[in-house]
């Protein structure tokens, strides 16, 4: 595989739009890789937290659309805690999915709440997940 | 004792195990739990991006009430009701853009007196001074583990606990921690303190698969089953925890675990809210062990009644 | 002050600086505007002032128009003031009569609008014009200089630099407060990159310091305080008491067989045990046993005191008391080493709870011939040889967020020793290396790492570990392979963490004891991290070694040879000139408040308590100004920075 590598002025746009939403500015990320190494959901991830911080370094917008990852994290701010540069990966996760239009597959409405899970789950976690997820 | 206490909407419907034990300890603390006027939910989940300001409205409004009633405390039992009520708090105290905006959108609430039924219109701005607790830190800095052993009447040193933090709890460190998040002691503490074994365990802090079980299920079992195999395998005999969806995940899905791991037969959890009424002297009743998937009842003695035990202290 | 009417005659020359200052200031210009400034007799710009030519310029225009004070408007002071003081001492001018002004970095370098910096370039001249004319001639206050050094730390940099002062014919003392010299160093096994045994070059040195005429070695003993200054300083030596006699014991062990006391070695890092009566290792110097009294059972006979008893040679004396020993020093050489960083700190590693992750000190022990297991590669916790060894670099460094923020610089090459010794030792197991980046900066050091990749096999993953945890006898390890980007899982039978280098214990309290500034991390602050690096700002400490921050063993034993060449710069001297600009007292206008005696850093002022005035230590003023800033009467007034001066420059500024 071979890609071109471009930062461009719609690069730069979607680095800044994220740095900008998470107050935060990518770079700072030396790919140590802790988050990937702290991440509970890393084994269902096609990318792993410090590749998709890796890829909004490189400007690659487009990898990261489709990715599962950005539905995989809840959150628990395991690779924050341990971030050698105290980066909040899941709030980078958080405004890549808020940038993302449309959204991807694995995207969730009310609607999709398995029927027979609907009359046990906690409020918490419907409201949570509509919250992250929604289409 | 009065302190004002924000359950969250779980406890009231599907945690109603956790409330009522809660409820039912406090009592047995001499402790007066008042709810807000009109809470409502929290949000459960805090927005981590700065556009997402709407996010920060309800718990803000929350912590306003508990203010406007005069409260400079408020005590959640809920996990993830204790992190947005934390969090938001403390946007206020440090971020002035976040406080500016959101006291901005508070400022046209009309609030009606549930007594008297006068509109109220103006309010002043909210500035962060609330002190939001979780109820392990409310055991520890207020009631005092050293006075709760004290009010100690059953003995649970057959009962051997895995404390589960999750991530609610611990982390962000900066902005939430109860403890050290990665060698945390304040559950450890309480636990000796009402009596029980503690059985440490390296899962205690790894996340259970949270709100993924709603929306992608299967993912959520790998991480609970570790959690529950880990407190096993290290001695326990149950879990103990303090959040309702990190108790679904390990709890009402056990099923589903055991489809998935077919040498799981099934380990119990419980809130930490019962085991601290069961120590108090509560009837096994009052305690919700009926609504567990793995029943707990064989690790309370039912006839061990709170009178007839003597305890050494 | 000596404003006696009489019209200096003032030279001011400004320098262009390539394009650093005449790219932004119009210097033809400041230099012309200059001219007409009273009490300016000459004015000119050059390209570059200090140069052989540039100075020569102002060295002949001294002599031709017969200045008495010279501008030299250029960069900052701390550069280039000695050069010109030295270039108009040749021309017959006083050097004090040589006045800096910087439009460089206070100028050129930070402002981007020519018309402004040149405006700002002018006022800043004037300014200096103006001291300069109420600049006295001074003379440098003499000072003798005792010939003897100490030097603060017996590792390896504390050796080196203590032979090589005494080589060079001056007395030495070494205080060291372990029982034995020999530092961190007599504790590694083998060095990288040459696999040196650590003992086997160490020893010789630790013996020959010794046997030095010119050395006197004071171990189990700690620098209590250092009073004076440059060439006269008198310091405090504290020595613990021993309880044995270091010349009657006769090392037969006897005293150790019968100790019932077992406590943890340091030596071996606590993996093994050691008696309450010990000798530290078997090469220890001085070879003697040390009683360490905090661990003994007791010295009556009621409790044991069996050690007594047995010395046939009566070498031990349980009566021995702590003595304070005074030494006259000139310079002082602190090498005071390092520490590891704490496990504790990494929770998410076990902290110290997992007797099978071990850190690089423990490690080493464990590879070490004469370490607990006989260089026998086993895990401590059931003596099994371990299989699987996974090696965490970077443990504590290169973390801001949580930890260090630096880099621990020598723990990539011990790293691939680790593994490569492992890898000798244990030929069928499996040495896995967890790291960030790897650098091997040093000669030899990268083709020590391609051999520990190409001939040993051991595979390096890179990516950080998050953390550790045990499972039944195995540590598991989570970290990440960031190359094919996975996460992994390794079972481990023991673990080795890279842990980072730290300022060493007590430090922080010495160095504020001693006056030396050390930095935010707490390694001892050098006078110029470039041109002075074996330096303290306090004038006769010179500083070496790990103190100053992570290095290996060449780096160390180069800036002792280099501390020790300082204080041989200084010894060579039989009299040490000391700056003149002090702040004496005027004593018409002195009430004795005793302000000053507070603010002096230096301790340089005393109140005469019978005349009611203070007195000035000319010597230990620095002329930090300090005092003159603090006194209310005017009394203290900084020579050739009167407050007349500055008042005189802040109205040129003022002025334009």
């Amino acid at each position: 595989m071979r890609v071109k590598l471009k930062i461009g002025e719609n690069e730069k746009k979607f680095i800044n739009r994220v740095n900008e939403l998470t107050g935060d500015n990518v770079y700072r990320c030396y790919q140590c890789g802790r988050c990937s190494a702290s991440c509970p959901m890393a084994q269902e991830m096609d990318l792993l937290p410090n590749q998709i911080i890796r890829k909004v370094q490189m400007g690659q917008e487009e990898d990261i659309i489709g990715s599962k990852t950005l539905t995989l994290c809840a959150s628990c701010f395991a690779c924050q805690g341990r971030c050698p540069k105290g980066i909040d990966i899941a709030a980078v996760c958080e405004a890549i999915r808020h940038l993302l239009e449309p959204k991807g597959k694995d995207f969730w409405g009310p609607d999709d709440v398995q029927p027979e899970l609907a009359k046990e789950l906690p409020q918490q976690v419907l409201v949570a997940v509509y919250k992250k997820f929604a289409k | 004792m009065r302190v004002h206490y924000y359950p969250g909407c779980t406890l009231k419907e599907k945690a109603t195990n956790l409330e009522d034990s809660t409820r039912e300890a406090m009592a047995r603390l001499d402790t007066d739990l008042v709810e807000p006027e009109g809470w409502t939910c929290c949000g459960a989940e805090y927005p981590l991006i700065t556009e997402k300001i709407h996010g920060l409205i309800p718990p803000v409004r929350i912590l306003r009430q508990v203010e406007i009633e005069e409260g400079s405390k408020v005590v959640t039992t809920c996990a993830f009701c204790f992190a947005v009520l934390k969090r938001a708090n403390k946007a206020m105290l440090d971020n002035p853009t976040l406080h500016t905006r959101v006291n901005e959108y508070l400022a046209d609430d009309i609030l009606i007196d549930p007594t008297t039924k006068e509109k109220r219109t103006h309010f002043e701005s909210y500035n962060g001074d609330v002190q939001v607790l979780h109820l392990l830190e409310y055991l520890r800095d207020e009631v005092g583990l050293g006075h709760l052993k004290s009010l100690v009447k059953r003995d649970l040193s057959h009962i051997k606990v895995a404390p589960y933090y999750g991530c609610r709890l611990l982390r962000p460190q900066k902005e939430v921690a109860i403890d050290d998040p990665e060698t945390p002691t304040i559950f450890e503490d309480f636990l000796n303190a009402i009596g029980c074994t503690v059985v440490d365990f390296p899962f205690k802090q790894e996340c259970c698969g949270s709100y993924l079980s709603a929306s992608m299920p299967e993912t959520s079992n790998e991480p609970s089953y570790r959690v529950l195999n880990s407190a096993k395998m290290n001695g326990a005999n149950v879990v103990a925890l303090s959040c309702p969806l990190c108790y679904y995940n390990m709890d009402t899905r056990q099923d589903r675990i055991k489809e998935e791991y077919l040498e799981f037969n099934g380990f119990p959890v419980l809130y930490f809210t019962q085991l601290l009424a069961w120590a108090l002297g509560a009837d096994v009743e009052t305690l919700g062990l009926d609504k567990h998937l793995c029943d707990p009842r064989p690790l309370f003695d039912i006839k061990q009644n709170a009178e007839d035990v003597e305890v050494n202290l | 002050m000596k404003d006696d009417g009489k019209k200096k005659r003032i030279g001011v020359f400004v320098c262009h600086c390539g394009v650093n200052i005449a790219g932004v200031v119009d210097v033809e210009k400041v230099a012309e505007l200059l001219k007409d400034y009273p009490g300016v007799e000459f004015s000119t710009d050059y390209v570059y002032m200090c140069s052989e030519p540039g100075q020569q310029l102002v060295l002949d225009k001294i002599k031709e128009d017969k200045l008495d004070s010279v501008i030299i408007a250029a960069c900052s002071p701390t550069l280039h003031e000695k050069t010109f003081q030295s270039a108009a001492e040749l021309a017959g001018l006083n050097p004090h009569q040589v006045e800096i002004a910087n439009i460089r970095e206070q100028d050129s370098w930070v402002h981007p609008d020519r018309d402004k910096a040149t405006v700002k370039a002018v006022k800043i001249v004037k300014s200096m014009v103006e001291k300069a004319i109420q600049n006295e001639d001074l003379e440098p206050i003499k000072v003798g200089v005792f010939k003897k050094a100490l030097v603060i730390g017996g590792g390896v940099t504390g050796l080196q630099a203590a032979m090589d002062i005494a080589d060079q014919g001056y007395e030495v003392i070494v205080v060291e407060k372990e029982p034995s010299v020999g530092g961190k160093m007599i504790q590694l096994s083998e060095t990288f990159p040459t696999l040196d045994c650590s003992q086997c070059i160490l020893t010789p040195k630790m013996v020959e310091v010794t046997r030095h005429p010119k050395i006197k070695l004071m171990t189990y003993s700690e620098v209590e305080s250092i009073s004076g200054f440059v060439g006269n300083f008198k310091v405090r030596i504290k020595k613990k008491p021993r309880f044995v006699d270091e010349d009657k014991c006769k090392l037969c062990n006897e005293c150790a067989d019968v100790c019932p006391q077992i406590v943890p070695d340091e030596y071996n890092m606590g993996l093994s045990f050691r008696k309450a009566i010990y000798m530290p290792f078997p090469q220890a110097v001085p070879g003697t046993y040390t009683l360490d009294m905090e661990s003994c059972l007791g010295t009556l006979p009621i409790r044991c005191g069996k050690c007594k008893d047995v010395c046939d040679a009566q070498a031990i004396d349980y009566d021995m008391k702590e003595e304070i020993i005074e030494e006259e020093v000139g310079a002082v050489v602190v090498a005071t080493g390092y520490d590891l960083y704490d496990m504790k700190a990494l929770g998410e590693y076990g902290g110290e709870n997992y007797e099978d992750v071990l850190n690089g000190l423990e490690f080493e022990r464990i590879l070490s011939a004469s370490g607990p297991t006989g260089g026998k590669v086993q895990r401590p916790s059931d003596g099994k040889v371990p299989k699987n060894v996974v090696f965490i670099q970077c443990a504590g460094s290169r973390d801001p967020e949580n930890h260090n923020s630096y880099c621990s610089k020598i723990c990539c090459m011990y790293t691939a020793k680790h593994a490569m010794l492992y890898k000798h030792r244990v030929h069928d197991g499996n040495a896995i290396v967890f790291y960030i980046d790897v650098r091997t900066g040093g000669k030899n050091f990268d083709e020590f790492y391609q051999r520990a990749t190409d001939d040993e096999s051991i595979l390096y993953l890179r990516g950080k570990v998050s953390k550790i945890f045990k499972e039944g006898n195995k540590m598991i390890v989570w970290g990440v392979d960031t190359l094919t980007g996975q996460k992994v899982e390794v079972e481990a039978d023991m673990v080795v963490l890279a842990m980072a280098m730290t300022k060493a214990d007590g430090v922080p309290e010495l160095m504020k004891k001693l006056k030396i500034s050390i930095d935010g991390n707490g390694w001892l602050a050098e006078a110029h991290p470039k041109l002075r690096p074996v330096e303290s700002l306090n004038q006769g400490f010179y500083l070496a070694g790990a103190a100053l921050g992570p290095k290996d063993i060449p780096e160390a034993v180069a800036q002792a040879s280099a501390a020790a060449a300082k204080v041989g710069a200084l010894f060579a001297k039989d009299e040490l000139m000391h700056a003149p600009t002090i702040v004496p007292v005027i004593e018409e206008l002195c009430s004795g408040c005793g302000i000053c005696v507070s603010m002096c850093p230096y301790g340089a002022r005393t109140l005469n308590a019978v005349r009611k005035v203070i007195e000035v230590n000319e010597v230990l003023c620095e002329g930090c100004g300090a005092c003159a800033a603090a006194c209310p009467a005017g009394a203290a007034q900084q020579l050739n920075q009167s407050d007349s001066q500055i008042f005189s420059m802040v109205k040129a500024i003022l002025r334009g």
